[in-house]
């Protein structure tokens, strides 16, 4: 695993870069057939950018989900707090307070890295099950907290509502295709923040604490100070994802940051293979786009509402089977 | 003072539940180290296996009681034979995934079948003793439905046989033997795999009877194993996770816990009590209110 500008690699990016090049392309053809009378049925440009916005919000939730679950091997099953803690952030900030944008984005950052340092402090010394058990705890009382404390967020059912979009020096973003390049910068910064962080020190001391947490101790390895920066990092990330999504959604609420949202993530990361910056794309991408597909009344009927996550519990159990290291990764970590 | 012998008895009741519900995990867990997250699911598939062999099939509460229990059983036999027994030497994170898909993939499968709509055993099909209106008046004013004596009696009944087959009986002896040291049971002639796949069953079926149960009290519906199971556990991590009797105690103060903060704080905080319990629990002593000092297990 070298730090390198591949081919592989480079065309990984550009595809991710020029995507919505590709899908408007679609539109266009499906918008010349339209004046032929030849119907497609397919999505409009627009929906599918939106589509490809969120696969991309994903990519970056599930790099942050990573760097916890796959670099230092804990099981978090508590991401989406931090989703869940940027979004009431910059959301809160910018709907009540009308607090700017670009001041209110780094804040929902600063803001999850200062709950990933509370979350972590009690739990350093917890390891597996333990760790799972207390994050999920974690985002659920954060969740009930949200859905009914109505002073704090000042809607029913934790909903904030016309969430203003950002701006600069009088241009207004609310486009999809302003939200597309504003989170395809994100989703950048945040891959090289991770690539740069996996190949140094600090990451090489998180994957020792993963293979062998007491040999990296023995090996003079702050193991506390690693993980608690590890787990500041990945809840940076989660807010970071948070206060994108609060401007995007214009109204957020409780349901939006249930504790399925942390499992989907999750499992983005284990399809790609986890420990793999690469592989959690991937794995968002997949299952990113898939979700939005598989949504009921699209092609699947409205009565089978829940199918989608009976499709990813089974991805789960499959990997598990079959493909423990994920798509990417050839061997089981 | 009615009202209050009332919360006491609705959270005797409830805990009872949760106490049968939390042997399941805490059994599965002292044997192979697991948290059987799909078990709340399997809890959730008795209430609605007893929904239906009662109004589709018609058949009598009394038979489809143990008949939810035998199929529930097997289910959670076939849940460690097709997706926990390969994993037996993998990773402990990948069984763990594993579970969680397992449970997700149940609670949505149940979403398929049954759809989420509240379901409800119907007054007309369940033996007339179970109705809410017959009840005892305590002294004092307070009502005590025969459903519910029902409820803790047969949660006590369970919980005793439960007790006498891991203690008195030769199955009992292995189960023991193999949440020791696995390998030395196997060594010593014990088959391990036989005796997780029938600690699975016990579980099982215990949690199909806590399912009935709620069943008889409140509606069925597809999320209810993943509410109530989250609580269940939080029981058995409060007992000391693989500590049975613990599990069975940690249940009753969960109980509780749960409808006396659901009374006298916040209704919308029913659930986060437990949470609560849950960290604080295993962030300050992992190990239980009743469980050995092993400190933190991986």
């Amino acid at each position: 695993m070298k730090n390198q500008l591949t081919p592989k690699n480079i065309t990984f990016g550009l595809f991710i870069c020029f995507l919505p090049l590709l899908m408007y392309g679609i539109d266009a053809i499906a918008l010349f057939l339209s004046h032929r009378n030849i119907y497609l049925g397919f999505p409009s440009g627009d929906y599918m950018l939106r589509i490809i916005v969120r696969a991309y919000l994903y990519m970056l939730l599930a790099i942050g989900l990573n760097i916890v679950c796959g670099f230092t091997g804990l099981l978090d099953l508590g991401y989406v707090g931090f989703y869940l803690i940027g979004g009431y952030t910059a959301g809160l900030l910018m709907a009540r307070l009308g607090v700017n944008y670009w001041i209110a984005l780094p804040l929902a950052v600063l803001n999850g890295a200062l709950w990933g340092l509370l979350r972590g402090a009690p739990t350093l010394r917890l390891t597996g099950d333990y760790f799972a058990i207390v994050t999920f705890g974690f985002a659920e009382l954060l969740f009930r907290i949200v859905k009914n404390e109505q002073w704090l967020i000042g809607g029913p059912n934790g909903l904030v509502r016309d969430i203003p979009p950002p701006s600069i020096l009088g241009v207004v973003f609310n486009q999809n295709w302003h939200n597309y390049y504003h989170i395809l910068i994100l989703l950048i910064l945040v891959v090289f923040i991770a690539y740069r962080l996996q190949h140094s020190r600090v990451g090489r001391a998180w994957v020792a604490i993963r293979e062998d947490e007491q040999a990296a101790e023995s090996m003079g390895i702050n193991v506390s100070r690693y993980k608690a920066l590890a787990f500041a990092v990945s809840a940076a990330i989660g807010g970071l994802g948070g206060g994108f999504v609060a401007q995007f959604q214009v109204n957020i609420s409780a349901p939006f940051f249930e504790f399925w949202e942390s499992i989907l993530i999750l499992c983005m990361v284990v399809l790609g293979g986890m420990g793999s910056i690469r592989g959690a794309m991937i794995g968002a991408a997949i299952l990113g786009s898939l979700g939005e597909v598989l949504r009921p009344g699209f092609i699947i009927p409205y009565q089978f509402g829940g199918s989608r996550y009976l499709i990813f519990g089974l991805i789960l159990i499959l990997l598990m089977r079959f493909r423990p290291g994920g798509l990417t990764l050839r061997k089981a970590s | 003072m009615s009202q209050f012998l009332e919360q006491i008895i609705n959270g005797l009741v409830l805990g009872g539940i949760y106490a049968l519900i939390a042997v399941g995990y805490t059994m599965v867990y002292g044997i192979i180290q697991l948290i059987n997250f799909a078990h709340g699911e399997i809890f959730m598939f008795g209430a609605y296996i007893a929904l239906m062999l009662i109004t589709v099939f018609g058949i009598p509460f009394w038979i489809a009681l143990p008949l939810s229990m035998i199929l529930c059983g097997m289910l959670g036999m076939l849940i460690d034979l097709v997706a926990y027994r390969p994993l037996r030497n993998a990773p402990r994170l990948s069984a763990l995934i594993t579970a969680i898909g397992m449970s997700l993939a149940l609670q949505n499968l149940a979403r398929m079948i049954w759809s989420a709509r509240p379901r409800q055993f119907s007054p007309e099909v369940l033996p007339t003793i179970f109705l809410s209106q017959n009840a005892v008046t305590l002294p004092g004013g307070a009502s005590l439905p025969y459903r519910d004596v029902f409820i803790m009696v047969l949660a006590l009944v369970l919980m005793v046989a439960l007790n006498r087959l891991i203690y008195l009986t030769k199955i009992g002896k292995a189960m023991r033997a193999c949440a020791q040291n696995p390998v030395a049971a196997n060594l010593m002639g014990i088959r391990t795999n036989r005796v997780i796949a029938i600690t699975f069953i016990i579980g099982s079926a215990l949690g199909a009877v806590a399912g009935i149960m709620v069943g008889l009290r409140e509606v069925v519906t597809p999320t209810m194993g993943y509410y109530k199971g989250v609580a269940a556990f939080a029981a058995a991590v409060l007992g000391g996770i693989g500590n049975i009797t613990g599990a069975m105690l940690g249940g009753i103060i969960i109980g509780l816990a749960e409808v006396f903060g659901a009374g006298y704080i916040s209704s919308g905080y029913r659930l986060a009590i437990a949470y609560i319990i849950m960290i604080g629990v295993i962030v300050i002593r992992p190990s239980g209110l009743f469980g050995k000092s092993t400190g933190h297990r991986a």
